[in-house]
């Protein structure tokens, strides 16, 4: 894998299934552990896409897993890595955190940590495909 | 990727007990802490402490998991209280602001000691 300026992809497809996301955040570890982030910077990447992939799993789950993988785009850059995580369970109408939801209900904490943890967080649906994106970077500071 | 939940009730109250976790608390384990206190709650334990300082990976599923036995327990009069020194896990606890709502002790000792 030759890290050159325009970035080297990593991809991983697992099943939307909660056993796997144990496999997704051992992938990142040896993504991350190659670029020289911190001890602590890797530990953040691995929970941020911990937490990615169980909401997308969520996402699958609650669209009665009609389309049953997750899909992890990684793209190593000198300066940064940047993660999407990707599911193709249709948006649906019913906002994420709910008005009367508990300030620390379990999916908002999700999305808190993902946005403490990683530098730059964007969530959109891609436009040809319909699928959900969760794009994710953190940036080198050395 | 292993979970061990195992309770501690060796401790000098009766409606204490210490649920000791190793492992990585997620999505795919979490249940399993989850019956752990649901378990000692139904066994009339009130005071329930969480042993984390053998824990290596902790989610948000987890942190639910806690934030719901901590509510179960308070609605009984009891407590959720947990031990944990290791930085990294608390850094998880501080970050998400519940380093407010619960009690952290260090070490079991700390955990176990009378009021003062």
């Amino acid at each position: 894998m030759a890290d050159d300026a325009a970035g080297v992809r990593v991809e991983l497809t697992i099943p939307a299934q909660p056993a796997y996301v144990s496999v997704a955040r051992l992938a990142i570890l040896g993504i991350a552990s190659r670029m020289p982030f911190t001890y602590d910077e890797v530990e953040d990447i691995r929970l941020a896409v911990g937490e990615a992939c169980t909401h997308a799993i969520a996402r699958v789950q609650a669209a009665d897993g009609a389309h049953p993988n997750v899909r992890i785009v990684c793209t190593v850059e000198p300066r940064r890595l940047q993660i999407e995580v990707i599911d193709d369970a249709p948006a649906t109408e019913a906002p994420e955190a709910a008005p009367e939801a508990s300030p620390f209900d379990e999916a908002q904490l999700g999305g808190v940590l993902i946005r403490i943890l990683m530098d730059e967080v964007e969530q959109r649906t891609d436009p040809e495909t319909g699928a959900h994106v969760l794009r994710m970077v953190k940036h080198l500071l050395r | 990727m292993t979970l061990k939940v195992e309770a501690d009730r060796d401790v000098p109250s009766s409606d204490t007990v210490i649920i000791r976790v190793e492992g990585e608390v997620d999505v795919y384990t979490s249940p399993r802490l989850k019956q752990e206190i649901m378990d000692e709650l139904a066994a009339g334990r009130t005071r329930l402490i969480v042993d984390l300082n053998a824990v290596e990976y902790l989610d948000s599923t987890a942190l639910g998991v806690l934030i719901g036995g901590l509510k179960r327990a308070r609605e009984r009069g009891g407590d959720l209280q947990l031990i944990c020194d290791n930085v990294r896990i608390l850094r998880i606890f501080e970050i998400t602001g519940l380093t407010r709502i619960f009690q952290i002790y260090r070490s079991r000792s700390e955990a176990l000691a009378p009021a003062t």
